[in-house]
C-alpha cells in the first residue's frame, strides 16, 4: 500500500472569510505501484490541497493519512522522518519556474538527490540519466534554467524529481500552458516512465481528452469532496459534469451533437478521433 | 489606414536568432483576431512588443495613426491593455477596488470620477459584489475579469488576451469566453493568443505564427479548410474538423460534414 487517506479534512484560515475547509472527509487509497491516476476538479475544488497531503507537505486538520506505513496526523511526529516520505513521493508543482533556482540545469537536478546523502558523482550520473529520461540531451546540463522555455523548464523540474527516484510521482497540471503537441509529448513521457518503472503516477489536469485517452482511474473533486473514483468512461456516462463545473472529452461532445442534430444513434463513447471516425463510417442509418 | 499596422517588425533576445522575424500585419478596428502557434513561435513576444513592453529591433507599430516610440509609448499604452496567463501575476491591488483603480491612478483621474468608474466597470464585468475582497478569495476567472475592468476603466479599446484562459477550469474559461464575446460586440478590438483551437474558432481572423514568422493570416472559416497550415505548424485541428476532413471524400457523409462544421464554428 502506498498512500491511504482516512477521513482527511483540511482547513485554511483566511482574513476575509475565517476558516475555509478546502478538502472534506476524504478517504481513498493509492497503491505503491502500477497506478496511473488523473485528478480533476474545478478551480478551488481542493485538488492541489489533496496533492500536497500526499507527500506530507501539509498535514490534515482532521483524519489521518498513511504514507508507506507512516501515519500522518494533524501534529508533527518527531519519530517520523518526513524527508523519507518526500523521497518516496515526489511532487511537481504547477509552476516549475518557482522550483528552479540553481545556476545550471545539472546543479538543479542534483539538488534533490544530494539531500539524500549520496556522492556528488552519483548525483551527477542521476542528473544526466533523469534529464535524458525527460527527453532533453546532455547539452542542457550546463545551461542556465532561467534561459529555458516554459516547456523545457517543466521537463527540468520533472527530471529533478525523477532523480530522487520516488515510488510515487504527483504532478500538478504538468501540461498547462503547453501547445497540443507539447502536451502529448509530455503525457507520452509520463506514460512511458510509468510503463517502464511501474511507478504510480498521479496527474492533476483539466483536460478531459487526456483523461479519456491516457488514464484508467480518475478522481473527481468538487467543493472539497471526492465525488468520483473510478473508470473515466463510467464518469462520463454517469455524472453530469457540467453541474460539477467540468467538461466532457471533445469526441463525446461532437458525437453527441451529431446524434441530437441529425436524430441518429451513434455510440458517443469513443476515445480517439480514429475510433469516432470508424463509428461514423460504420453507422447504418445516416 | 488600418487601426493597428505592424510593419517589418523583428525582435530578438540575443544576437543569433530572431524571435519575431519580419512581421507585417494589419488589424481593423473592432476585429477579433486569434493568434495560434507552437510554444516558442513568438506569439507572446508579439503581444509584448505591441503594448510597448519590449522594444522591437526593427520595424514599426502604428496604432490609430500613432507610431509607437519612446515619446508615444505612454499614449499608446492607454489604448491597449493586456491580460496575462497567470491571474496572480497581474493583480496589483490589495482589494478588487484598488486593482481596478491602479491604471486610472497612473493617469491621474480625479477621485470622484474614479469611484464612479470603478463601480461602472466592476458592474460591467459582474464583480460589483466583490469590490472590497482580497485577491486570495477570488477564483482565477474572477481575477481575470477584474483585470479586464481595469483595462476598460482606462478607456482602452484594444485588449490582448495572452493565453488568459489557459489556467482556468472549463467553467471559468467558458464564462470568460462569453464575456470576451460581449466585449467584441461592444466594438473592442480583441487579440487573443491561445493554444485552444476551439477558442480560436470564435475569432474573425486567425493568425498562425511559426518560428517567429507569420505563417498564415486569414478568415477563420477559410483557414480551417486548409489542413496543411495546421499540420506544418505543429498545430492540431479541432476534433469536429478532423472528422469532417476525414469524411471529405464521400458524398454519403455530406450532412454529417455540414453538422461537424456547424459544431466547430458555433460551439
Amino acid at each position: 500500500m502506498g498512500i491511504r487517506f482516512n477521513q482527511v479534512s483540511h482547513g485554511y484560515t483566511s482574513f476575509a472569510d475565517g476558516l475555509y475547509t478546502a478538502i472534506k472527509d476524504i478517504s481513498f487509497e493509492i497503491s505503491d505501484k502500477n497506478e496511473f491516476i488523473a485528478l480533476v476538479g474545478h478551480t478551488g475544488s481542493g485538488k492541489s490541497t489533496l496533492a500536497k497531503h500526499m507527500n506530507a507537505l501539509i498535514f490534515p486538520t482532521s483524519g489521518t493519512l498513511e504514507i508507506f506505513g507512516k501515519t500522518i496526523t494533524s501534529k508533527r511526529d518527531k519519530k517520523i522522518k518526513y524527508n523519507d516520505i518526500r523521497k518516496k513521493v515526489g511532487l511537481v508543482f504547477q509552476f516549475p519556474e518557482y522550483q528552479l533556482f540553481e545556476e545550471t540545469v545539472e546543479k538543479d537536478i542534483m539538488f534533490g538527490p544530494m539531500n539524500f546523502k549520496i556522492s556528488k558523482e552519483e548525483a551527477k550520473a542521476l542528473a544526466k540519466e533523469s534529464l535524458n529520461l525527460v527527453g532533453l540531451d546532455d547539452s542542457y546540463l550546463t545551461r542556465n534554467p532561467y534561459n529555458l522555455s516554459g516547456g523545457e523548464k517543466k521537463r527540468v523540474s520533472i527530471a529533478g524529481i525523477l532523480a530522487m527516484n520516488p515510488d510515487i510521482l504527483v504532478l500538478d497540471e504538468p501540461t498547462s500552458g503547453l501547445d497540443p503537441a507539447g502536451r502529448r509529448v509530455l503525457m507520452d513521457l509520463f506514460k512511458d516512465i510509468h510503463d517502464k518503472t511501474k511507478k504510480s503516477v498521479i496527474i492533476i489536469t483539466h483536460d478531459m481528452d487526456l483523461v479519456y485517452q491516457y488514464f484508467n482511474r480518475v478522481l473527481v473533486m468538487n467543493e472539497g469532496h471526492l465525488i468520483f473514483d473510478g473508470d473515466p468512461e463510467k464518469l462520463f456516462r454517469e455524472k453530469d459534469l457540467f453541474k460539477n463545473h467540468l467538461d466532457y472529452p471533445n469526441t463525446i461532445k461532437v458525437l453527441d451533437y451529431l446524434n441530437k442534430s441529425l436524430g441518429i444513434n451513434l455510440d458517443i463513447y469513443k476515445r480517439t478521433i480514429e475510433e469516432a471516425l470508424l463509428e461514423i463510417k460504420g453507422a447504418e442509418k445516416l | 489606414m488600418s487601426y493597428i499596422e505592424i510593419q517589418k517588425l523583428s525582435y530578438s533576445y540575443n544576437e543569433k536568432t530572431n524571435v519575431l522575424d519580419d512581421i507585417n500585419i494589419d488589424i481593423e478596428k473592432g476585429e477579433w483576431i486569434a493568434v495560434l502557434g507552437h510554444n516558442g513561435s513568438g506569439k507572446s513576444t508579439l503581444a509584448k512588443t505591441l503594448v510597448g513592453l519590449l522594444e522591437p529591433k526593427t520595424g514599426d507599430i502604428t496604432i490609430d495613426g500613432i507610431t509607437l516610440g519612446e515619446e508615444t509609448a505612454y499614449e499608446i499604452r492607454k489604448k491597449i491593455g493586456i491580460v496575462f496567463q497567470n491571474p496572480d501575476n497581474q493583480f496589483v491591488g490589495v482589494t478588487v477596488k484598488d486593482d481596478i483603480a491602479f491604471g486610472m491612478e497612473n493617469l491621474c483621474v480625479p477621485r470622484e470620477e474614479m469611484l464612479e468608474k470603478i463601480n461602472f466597470y466592476a458592474k460591467k464585468v459582474n464583480m460589483l459584489d466583490f469590490l472590497d475582497k482580497e485577491p486570495a478569495t477570488l477564483s482565477g476567472g474572477q481575477k481575470q475579469r477584474v483585470a479586464i475592468a481595469g483595462i476598460l476603466a482606462m478607456q482602452s479599446d484594444i485588449i490582448i488576451f495572452d493565453e488568459a484562459t489557459s489556467m482556468l477550469d472549463p467553467y471559468s474559461k467558458e464564462e470568460l469566453i462569453q464575456y470576451i464575446k460581449t466585449l467584441h460586440k461592444d466594438g473592442l478590438t480583441i487579440i487573443m493568443i491561445t493554444h485552444d483551437i476551439n477558442e480560436a474558432l470564435l475569432a474573425d481572423r486567425i493568425l498562425v505564427m511559426n518560428k517567429g514568422k507569420v505563417f498564415a493570416f486569414q478568415e477563420t472559416e477559410k483557414i480551417m479548410k486548409d489542413k496543411e497550415t495546421f499540420t506544418s505548424s505543429n498545430l492540431e485541428l479541432p476534433v469536429a474538423l478532423e472528422l469532417a476532413n476525414s469524411l471529405a471524400q464521400d458524398d454519403k457523409f455530406k450532412e454529417i460534414r455540414d453538422k461537424l462544421w456547424e459544431y466547430a464554428l458555433t460551439k
